[in-house]
């Protein structure tokens, strides 16, 4: 029997160049490219890259002209970079992930797709359940544009897999990841050198250690589910025990002046928290993984707290800033 | 130790403390270095609150910050030996293992009633642990209350954080009233109010854990509410605005609890498992089970009544 032929989107970004690596590797799979405008980093061996923009409806025939049978998308933008406004943000995602929707109708060989999403669907809310499963994605008001994009890009996976019933169609829903090879909005938080708090609030957050998020990645290609799968490391960690185990200063700042001062420190170049992060420093949240363990078989070795102190223990001395991958094309 | 003594004890703590930052040494270290002065209880003391400012002390996924409940426990314990003077009875009922859900009556947001039947089941227990309890969600929006609520175990009232709990094996307090006890009038304290739809028995029924009707008799007089003020509420988007002989007319003072006389009376668990998790749909078995637990803590709560006698003396 033929090997599996597979294509990542957004293989520029370290996790996707780390899958790419660990699949080509493997001997199930006789054929792996990687579609990006950037260059992964690291050693490539055969996967073939495609450079191209997702955005671009000719990545249609592209794609097609790969006979791929499984798709994993991982070019779902979580914030704004630098040089890239909302607006381009909402663009990649959305734009993006029809061009690739129909580039998989033009492709009848497609059996599984696995999409990287984000549990930022879910929200953050005072009166949430404290871990979210996944039947709970629209409990509450989609108030960021992030949050938006995520629920129009699950919505268009879960219409195609409705057209296609042969195809299995994966949406993890990743927790904020943290690692030291990543530069994530955790990470940057953590190395402020002063982190705004929310006065009076502690909330619970959950991680998701970089290991884990690969190996999760790549569990949920060798077997594929139907549908959402929430992603995240065991436990949760509050807000106010991660910055003391950071040795960070915290700067508690009363609600409606929260927003006033965070802008002022992006100004500033200091920092540059997204609606969507500033809403989890507040209320935080928790999602249920037992999906994650049961069905697709992938147990993260990481705790919160394991991926929080392993983190710190990794990235040196505290204040350094966290090695700078590309995460925006 | 006299006064004289505890003010030496200081200045020696001091000096040593200067002594260390003289010495070069960073603040936390100094002043872990400079408790050696200390007699025990302080010195262990100093040390738990550097220990907790480096992050090192232990919250479970909920939130539930055990080394936080032990270090506030003296001030309940105040509260429940001589500001409410509580008496517990039938806490062997309470079953010392697996998932249990205590159902009890209950006034006002603030959950003191909770803090009672835990300290109640520390104290009178012979395998005690420490309950969950679920929370009116609109708390968990107030800075600093919803914090210590989550440390102290609350959680917010929801049937999927209760049968998760239940699930964990876990000893679960809910207030079936809900918003409605919550804000009973006075006149109509331990008149018990409708338990909802009955939420509760189906999270019971469907995880298999008995019930343990609780009647608690005091709680109901802490914050006698007179009246309200609908406008205020909308105004801060509370479910209520109680107005009280003390709040809000004297400030923070108002939300001092007034000292009633307090029993806490455990009934018999009432079995579910038995029912099988389907039985949670069954309408009148819910309704049922919940009227069972209703007249239990009810006809508990007058006989705890007339036991206790005057409210306040």
């Amino acid at each position: 029997m033929a090997g599996r032929r597979v294509l990542i989107t957004g293989v520029g970004s370290s996790v996707g160049a780390a899958l790419a690596r660990r699949l080509e590797q493997d001997p199930g799979f006789e054929y792996v490219a990687g579609l990006d405008t950037r260059r992964p980093g690291g050693d490539i061996g055969r996967t073939e890259l495609i450079d191209a923009d997702i955005r671009d409806p000719a990545i249609a025939d592209v794609i097609s002209s790969t006979a791929v049978d499984t798709l994993v998308h991982n070019q779902i933008v979580r914030r704004p970079g630098r040089g890239m406004s909302s607006a381009t943000m909402h663009d990649v995602n959305v734009i993006g992930s029809l061009q690739l929707i129909s580039a998989c109708e033009r492709t009848p060989q497609i059996r599984n797709i696995v999409v990287r999403g984000s549990a930022g669907i879910y929200g953050s809310e005072p009166q949430a359940p404290q871990f979210f499963d996944e039947g709970m994605a629209h409990l509450y008001p989609l108030r960021t544009r992030f949050q938006r994009d995520v629920s129009e890009i699950e919505n268009l996976f879960a219409t195609y897999a409705r057209r296609h019933p042969d195809v299995t169609c994966t949406l993890l829903r990743y927790q904020p990841a943290i690692g030291p090879s990543l530069d994530t909005q955790v990470a940057r938080y953590l190395s402020l050198p002063v982190a705004p708090t929310y006065l009076g609030f502690d909330p619970r957050i959950q991680l998701v250690h970089e290991d884990d998020a690969l190996d999760a990645l790549a569990a949920a290609v060798h077997r594929p589910v139907h549908g959402a799968v929430n992603v995240a490391g065991r436990g949760t960690i509050g807000l106010t025990r991660m910055l003391r185990i950071a040795g960070r200063v915290s700067l508690p700042v009363i609600g409606p002046l929260f927003g006033p001062v965070v802008d002022g420190m992006r100004r500033a170049g200091l920092a540059d928290l997204s609606p969507d992060f500033r809403r989890l420093l507040r209320y935080g949240r928790a999602v249920d993984t037992s999906r994650l363990s049961e069905d697709v078989g992938f147990e993260p070795r990481f705790t919160t707290e394991a991926a929080v102190t392993d983190y710190l223990a990794r990235r040196g001395s505290p204040g350094a800033a966290p090695s700078r991958v590309p995460v925006a094309p | 130790m006299t006064p004289t003594g505890q003010i030496e004890m200081a200045a020696r703590f001091l000096a040593a403390l200067r002594e260390g930052l003289d010495a070069g040494a960073e603040l936390p270290d100094a002043l872990t270095r400079s408790a050696a002065v200390l007699p025990g209880d302080a010195r262990e003391r100093v040390r738990a609150a550097l220990r907790r400012l480096s992050g090192d002390y232990p919250e479970d996924e909920w939130g539930f910050d055990e080394e936080f409940v032990r270090m506030v426990e003296p001030a309940f314990e105040f509260l429940y030996e001589r500001w409410w003077r509580v008496r517990a009875g039938g806490v062997a009922n309470v079953p010392a293992h697996g998932r249990v859900l205590l159902a009890a009556n209950h006034a006002g947001i603030l959950p003191w009633d909770a803090m009672m039947i835990s300290l109640a089941i520390q104290r009178e227990h012979p395998l005690p642990r420490y309950p969950r309890f679920l929370v009116l969600n609109w708390a968990f929006e107030l800075p600093y209350v919803s914090v210590a609520i989550r440390k102290l175990g609350g959680v917010v009232a929801s049937p999927h954080n209760a049968s998760r709990l239940l699930e964990q094996d876990r000893l679960l307090a809910v207030f079936p009233e809900g918003v409605k006890g919550a804000g009973k009038p006075f006149s109509e304290r331990y008149r018990l109010q409708r338990f909802g739809r009955g939420g509760f028995v189906e999270v019971a029924l469907r995880t298999g854990a008995p019930i343990v009707p609780v009647a608690v008799v005091g709680s109901e007089e802490i914050y006698p509410k007179l009246g309200e003020a609908p406008l205020l509420a909308r105004l801060l988007r509370a479910p209520y605005f109680p107005l009280t002989p003390t709040f809000p007319w004297l400030g923070p003072i108002g939300v001092v609890p007034l000292p009633s006389k307090w029993r806490i009376e455990f009934c018999e668990p009432i079995e579910t498992a038995a029912y099988g998790p389907a039985a949670a749909d069954d309408r009148a078995l819910v309704l049922e089970l919940s009227e069972q637990v209703r007249e239990t803590i009810q006809g508990k709560l007058y006989e705890s009544l007339v036991k206790r006698g005057r409210a306040f003396v």
